[in-house]
């Protein structure tokens, strides 16, 4: 089903190949004709030609060029996207969630699907991203290893951030936490509470960074926030997340 | 001068040139049978028939060095070769009628091949998860990068930029707002590897975004790859940059810019076809037989919507029960995601037709071809 219709070209080669050479009999042509009437058909050929040879030109210079259409608007299915209309979502499955009410949103920018500003006492504000990608996006622990970078924190191995990640699930959805502040005496304290959601496709990750103080007191509206994700494909939700990627199958496979 | 032009066109009549073009035919056959394996259905069908040559690269070098004639050539010389054969040696007889049917046949089979491959949309799929409504299918092997003008009230105009543009150095007047599109790095296929991933900072790459790079992979030609371009691309209106940025097909987010105040947006994607009209997948089954995980049934449940025709009702395709409209063939293809996606492949062919009509020419010369001579020769025997 697949490939019907480059079968039917491929065949037609090979049919013309059988066909051609099982009928091909020289005692059916006539070798040699009068030059008159050769003389009389001959006027036929140029055009002939020339056709043919527009026509290769055709072939040779289709589907290449700049094309220029309209389309009707698309519809933006995704719900995160409240206030960013114009921005379409990742392809496939989106997410949803539910912003707490003193969180304002931030217009996002290149990579994020959700960017949110959080005000606290004395002008101290934190920053809320959400951000998506495919696959294993590179992997949980180098991940989480590049958020302890942000705060000038050794990178750990495995085992040891076994040991610091909280892993609950949201929505059905394997979801790590993580809270981490830098060293004591650093000269700008600063704190990440971060969230990875591995769905069967691609890691969501939440991030909110600020001081340590302000974080704390938003804490919990920070874990509200990730329980509140909703993955509106229920493949997503449903299945547990693969290790790697899966490739749609065919139903010829079966 | 006709005697000239005779004399010219000869060789073109030739029966040798006949035999030559059926042994390439076959070897093009063969060779192209054989590397299909290496490189696929798809690939084979490009570099052996729907090319003109054969290339032959040097290593290390870009050169490429034509060694043996490909499908076109092939064909159109074929075609040339009857045609010509046919116009010079025509004689309207009772005894040539078999032989004028199955050429004529031939040649209908020649030129709607070559007509298919003009107008012929590409075969594209149309992957719908459930309750998801589209009115595009999408190719399975070429890219665009499309600049969207999304700043209309309900349209949004979409300038499209075919893969075969897309190469390092190449710079593409865009038909509209003088816009030009510059191609500063392109990767036939790349993977999105986080930043951490690379061997060391210099390791050629683009950034995609913080958390992922994409790095050059070779060319893939299996059957269940695609290949997931990446660039760098800049824009700029009348010669002044507008932005510089990298896209990859693995992440087709598209990324929003300014351009004379309205709002665009540029994307890396798989090649779409607009339809007039939209689809809606209801409901995706994948019936097994009881007890088993052998497959049963795979049937898709869609809602077609078309407001120029006042269409708009329910559809079952399953396999072998396509479904047929506009021109366009949906077939039930595949299914991803735990079976809650379905995959139709779309085809578009209004030269469908051609091949089954050339058969039965072909068969109807050839049966009165050898009945004529059948009947002739009983008829001899029976007088001797």
């Amino acid at each position: 089903m697949h490939n019907l219709s480059s079968l039917v070209k491929c065949c037609s080669w090979e049919r013309l190949v059988v066909i051609k050479s099982g009928s091909i009999e020289p005692a059916g042509w006539t070798p040699a004709t009068s030059k008159q009437r050769n003389r009389d058909r001959v006027g036929w050929i140029r055009p002939v030609g020339l056709l043919l040879g527009l026509a290769m030109a055709m072939v040779s210079c289709n589907n290449d060029k700049v094309e220029v259409y309209l389309i009707p608007k698309e519809a933006i299915n995704v719900a995160m996207q409240r206030g960013s209309a114009g921005l379409a979502p990742l392809p496939g499955a989106p997410a949803q969630w539910t912003r707490p009410d003193d969180w304002s949103e931030q217009p996002l920018s290149e990579m994020r699907l959700g960017s949110f500003k959080v005000d606290g006492p004395n002008a101290a504000s934190a920053d809320v991203s959400v951000v998506a990608f495919p696959g294993e996006a590179g992997g949980l622990i180098s991940n989480i290893n590049r958020w302890r970078g942000q705060l000038q924190l050794a990178p750990l191995d495995e085992d040891q951030l076994r040991q610091m990640i909280q892993r609950t699930e949201v929505d059905n959805v394997p979801t790590f936490l993580v809270d981490f502040q830098t060293a004591e005496n650093a000269p700008k304290p600063s704190r990440i509470l971060g969230a990875v959601l591995q769905t069967a496709d691609r890691a969501w990750f939440v991030k909110m960074t600020g001081p340590p103080e302000l974080l704390e007191s938003q804490r919990q509206k920070f874990l509200d926030f990730v329980k509140s994700f909703r993955f509106t494909s229920p493949s997503e939700a449903e299945r547990p997340a693969p290790a790697v990627s899966i490739k749609p199958k065919s139903t010829n496979d079966e | 001068m006709t005697s000239e032009l005779l004399r010219w066109l000869k060789p073109l009549t030739s029966l040798k040139l006949t035999i030559f073009c059926l042994a390439c035919a076959m070897v093009l056959v063969v060779l192209g049978t054989l590397d299909q394996v290496h490189i696929g259905v798809y690939e084979a069908e490009n570099r052996y028939f729907k090319s003109f040559f054969l290339f032959f690269s040097l290593p290390r070098t870009d050169l490429r060095i034509p060694w043996f004639p490909g499908g076109y050539i092939v064909g159109t010389l074929l075609l040339v070769n009857l045609v010509a054969a046919h116009i010079a040696r025509f004689k309207l007889s009772w005894k040539k009628a078999g032989i004028l049917l199955l050429h004529s046949g031939l040649i209908l089979l020649l030129v709607g091949q070559l007509f298919a491959d003009i107008f012929v949309d590409l075969e594209s799929q149309m992957r719908l998860g459930q309750g998801q409504t589209k009115n595009y299918s999408e190719s399975l092997y070429h890219h665009e990068l499309a600049i969207i003008d999304t700043s209309g009230a309900d349209s949004d105009q979409v300038i499209s930029l075919p893969e075969s543009q897309l190469y390092a150095g190449n710079r593409i007047e865009l038909p509209v707002d003088s816009l030009e599109v510059m191609i500063k790095e392109y990767y036939p296929n790349a993977a999105l590897v986080s930043p951490s991933q690379l061997p060391s900072q210099n390791y050629p790459h683009l950034p995609i975004g913080p958390m992922a790079v994409a790095v050059q992979m070779e060319k893939t030609y299996k059957e269940n790859e695609r290949n997931q371009p990446a660039l760098t691309v800049s824009i700029l209106q009348s010669g002044n940059l507008i932005g510089t940025w990298s896209l990859a097909a693995g992440f087709p987010r598209p990324l929003s810019f300014q351009a004379a105040g309205k709002a665009c947006q540029v994307v890396l994607r798989p090649k779409r076809f607009y339809k007039p009209f939209a689809i809606q997948l209801l409901q995706f089954r994948h019936d097994r037989y009881a007890g088993t995980d052998i497959a049963k049934n795979f049937s898709s449940r869609i809602k077609l919507t078309d407001p120029a025709k006042h269409e708009d009702r329910e559809s079952l395709i399953f396999m072998n029960n396509p479904l047929r409209y506009r021109g366009y063939t949906f077939f039930q293809a595949g299914f991803d995601d735990n079976d809650t996606t379905t995959i139709l492949q779309v085809a578009q062919n209004p030269s469908w037709l051609v091949p089954y009509i050339s058969c039965a020419l072909i068969v109807l010369g050839m049966l009165l071809q050898f009945g004529m001579h059948l009947v002739s020769f009983v008829k001899r025997r029976a007088i001797a």
